[in-house]
């Protein structure tokens, strides 16, 4: 492999490697926010469902 | 404090290192008077890619032995997300590995005692997550592949010192006691996008273990709701 090939590769190489772990790392943070939101979701799902159920035995 | 260390904030800092290192290695250190010449540069990445794939592992050891002392489950979510990108490091290193031993030896790959130990570990971490599928039970899933995690961890300090306990391989040992082997140029670029890798594992690791715990979390709240 000449100087020049080697280069290339080299450099294509590297390009290639940060974008799949840049890429990985956009990917896992929006997953993180899709996440963090369902949680929220649920839970307030969760304080409402328990408020309705004591407010009911209240009754 | 709790901020510097955030994912996003570690992400920035790794970027930082890297872009520096990155600049440092093709501008500022010199080209290898070896036959390798330019294609040399590759060590720049390579080596702190490959050090990085073994801290991941090294996490996933740790982890698996605060499973084993805690048996909470949260050890377990850190060790699987290391051991995925331990093992996705790991496929990056044998990427550049085999282009570094076609400019330096010719040959796409060689069946020598780094890259065989290396291939190893590969193939060890590989079979952690086939063992995690097959065990449905989440306690004992946990358990066996803390386990498996500990006794995969072995053959990371072989691969590490293959080099050095059969010095007739093809891979360079490029570090020992008390001598960098290398300019100091070459030295510090090193350095830089070793410090800039391992940061980068670090934010990828944060967000991983983030996303398995809220994953469980998700879990929860929906049995609750359900039941």
């Amino acid at each position: 492999m000449s100087i020049e090939e080697g280069a290339k590769y080299v450099a294509a190489a590297y390009a290639i490697i940060l974008a799949v772990l840049v890429a990985y790392y956009f990917m896992s943070a929006r997953r993180v926010t899709v996440l963090r939101r369902d949680v929220e979701l649920l839970e307030e799902e969760t304080k409402r469902r328990r408020a309705s159920a004591g407010g009911a035995d209240a009754d | 404090m709790k901020k510097l260390v955030s994912a996003p904030a570690l992400f920035l800092w790794a970027g930082a290192f890297l872009i520096v290192g990155l600049l440092l290695a093709f501008w500022w250190a010199p080209v290898d008077a070896s036959a390798m010449g330019f294609s040399q540069k590759i060590f720049y990445y390579h080596a702190p890619i490959a050090e990085t794939s073994l801290v991941g592992f090294g996490v996933a050891f740790a982890a698996a032995v605060m499973y084993l002392r805690t048996q909470d489950l949260k050890w377990d979510r850190l060790g699987y997300v290391s051991v995925r990108l331990g093992l996705l490091f790991a496929v990056l290193v044998m990427f550049t590995g085999m282009i570094w031993g076609k400019s330096s030896w010719g040959v796409w790959w060689a069946w020598e005692p780094r890259l065989t130990t290396f291939l190893l570990v590969c193939f060890l971490y590989a079979a952690y997550f086939v063992l995690r599928s097959v065990v449905e039970e989440e306690q004992r899933r946990a358990t066996y592949a803390a386990v498996f995690a500990v006794i995969a961890f072995i053959d990371v300090p072989i691969t590490w010192f293959a080099t050095r306990l059969i010095p007739e391989g093809l891979h360079p040992v490029v570090f020992k006691a008390g001598d960098t082997g290398m300019e100091g140029s070459m030295f510090a670029s090193f350095m830089i996008s070793m410090i800039g890798m391992t940061l980068l594992l670090a934010a990828l690791i944060r967000h991983g273990w983030q996303i398995e715990l809220l994953k469980d979390r998700v879990t929860d709240l929906k049995s609750i709701l359900g039941g």
